[in-house]
């Protein structure tokens, strides 16, 4: 009882929707928040190939963020190996695509 | 930023009725209706459109007596699907002008536009922009009451935008001693028939005189009349009156786990044997695991309820069962369900009846008991399969053989929303 007199309870308890209603309301907001895969231009392709490759080789932290349809995400670690073949490369023991990078930036080792 | 916010509430005139009115045009001139099947019990006036409404056709009547006011009446069979469509349309509409939108109903959607208000000049002239878009874009009228909380912009949408010519009326607290407090009790929000008998009785006939009294004293007069529990409802009722209502607008509102997944159902009879109501149990109890499955859910505990025919001598149940574990597969759910109707329906003829999961868990893992069923896996495997079908191709796609047994609602149901066509 006591919820009706606090945050949005008023509304929350009196409020009149079908089911089918609520559902289509959160697939909308759920497309709201969807992100497109960037594309990276060459110079930022060639910096993140520079740092991912510089991670690699002289097992360095990197932070590397990740294209996710509706997160964001970034992986932080150091590049352990780098497969061309199959364009993707591993950190902490797991794949990712290398298709899904959007950024790169060195980890400082400070912080 | 302003001290005050401005919050606007949006009520579409005679929703469903437009929405019909506007895909046909040729009634335009026309009092239209838009009623259920009159040959099931649901055969009740649903929306009526202002022409309608001018020769006396009132909201949830009998559409026998609607026809007999209004001979040239027409009828249009509710189209549950598009309404939802055309609201969610409404809804991307007024996110042009603020994201904070919060849909209150199918109808009433609140808007909090005190960050983007700067833009568009006064608060009436954004709701004057808005009601015009929305007019050329849906066909529909939307009347906007304009305040500082959403309870003032309900009330002032309900008292005023809705009988005034402009269709927005903007109320701001300073001027509710000459205006909302001026009304009787019973157009205040959320006083029923009931409550404002009951507000008459303390001799309170108007909004202002609720407002006026003082908190302490009304808990103490409403202690009188329903016990020791009224406390809150004084407060809610007293602080409605007055306006007063922080309560943000919530637009991921339906973003929250629900606590419960039901589903309920009237039926077109009076079913008086217990096989029958097994029947619509097990298609509830269908429906019900269907969607905590979809949603990623598990419950633990069944609740059933059966309400009886006789509204006069009011009979029926509400209980609810413990599992030993939570699951969401129907046929667990189901052999629960029917424990409880068994044990607790008294024979009566049976009008509607409910089913409900709650106790919900995060169904991605769950633990094997040791004497686990082993159909259990194979359950889950099947259920996956039929649901895939049936959000494929609609519920009625693939269904258990009681349900086309005669007594079974399911296939009618499959083709509703909310109990009227889609």
């Amino acid at each position: 009882m006591r919820k009706k007199l606090e945050g949005n309870g008023l509304w929350e308890s009196s409020r009149m929707m079908l089911p089918e209603h609520k559902e289509s309301n959160l697939r909308k907001r759920q497309e709201l928040k969807r992100r497109e895969r960037r594309q990276l231009d060459e110079q930022e392709l060639e910096e993140a190939e520079r740092l991912l490759s510089s991670s690699l080789e002289a097992r360095r932290v990197v932070r590397i963020a990740m294209f996710h349809p509706y997160e964001q995400t970034e992986v932080i670690g150091i590049v352990e190996r780098i497969d061309t073949l199959q364009q993707r490369f591993m950190v902490d023991g797991e794949w990712f695509a290398l298709r899904d990078v959007q950024g790169v930036a060195a980890e400082s080792l400070d912080a | 930023m302003r001290d005050k916010r401005v919050i606007f509430l949006a009520d579409c005139q005679s929703f469903y009725a437009s929405v019909e009115k506007a895909s046909h045009p040729e009634f335009q001139h026309q009092p239209v209706v838009v009623a259920g099947d009159p040959a099931r019990r649901s055969g009740v006036i649903l929306a009526a459109c202002p022409l309608a409404k001018q020769q006396g056709v009132k909201t949830a009547e009998r559409l026998g007596e609607a026809l007999a006011k209004c001979p040239g009446l027409v009828v249009i069979k509710p189209r549950m699907q598009r309404y939802i469509e055309i609201s969610q349309m409404i809804t991307e509409i007024f996110q042009c002008y603020t994201d904070m939108v919060e849909p209150y109903s199918i109808d009433e959607q609140f808007m909090d536009v005190t960050g983007s208000l700067h833009l568009y000049g006064s608060p009436q002239e954004l709701a004057s922009q808005i009601q015009q878009r929305l007019l050329m874009e849906t066909g529909i009228y939307t009347r906007f009451g304009i305040s500082e909380t959403k309870v003032l912009a309900k009330m002032a949408c309900d008292n005023y935008a809705k009988k005034n010519d402009s269709g927005i009326y903007s109320l701001p607290v300073a001027n509710l001693p000459e205006t909302l407090w001026k009304l009787p009790i019973h157009q205040l929000f959320m006083a029923g028939s009931r409550m404002t008998a009951h507000f008459h009785a303390m001799g309170l006939p108007t909004i202002g005189d609720l407002a006026r009294t003082p908190l302490p004293r009304l808990k103490e007069m409403m202690r009188r009349r329903f016990g020791k529990n009224s406390d809150i409802n004084a407060e809610l009722y007293w602080r409605i009156a007055n306006g007063v209502d922080n309560s943000p607008v919530t637009p991921g509102t339906h973003e929250v786990a629900p606590k419960s997944v039901g589903h309920m159902m009237t039926l077109p009879r009076d079913y008086a044997l217990l096989e029958e109501i097994k029947v619509i149990v097990l298609e509830l109890t269908e429906l019900v695991c269907q969607r905590c499955r979809g949603m990623g859910y598990m419950g633990q505990t069944v609740s059933v309820s059966c309400l009886g025919a006789d509204y006069e001598n009011m009979s029926g149940f509400s209980r609810q069962a413990k599992l030993m574990d939570p699951t969401n597969v129907t046929n667990q759910i189901y052999h629960a369900a029917v424990q409880l109707l068994e044990r607790h329906w008294d024979g009566r003829p049976v009008r509607r009846v409910g089913v409900s999961l709650s106790g919900l868990t995060d169904d991605s893992e769950y633990q094997i008991s040791l004497f686990e069923d082993p159909s259990r896996e194979r359950s889950r495997a099947l259920e996956r399969t039929t649901d895939r079908l049936k959000a494929r191709f609609g519920d009625s796609v693939i269904l258990r053989a009681v349900s086309l047994a005669g007594n079974g609602q399911a296939v009618d149901r499959a083709a509703k929303i909310g109990g009227h066509y889609k």
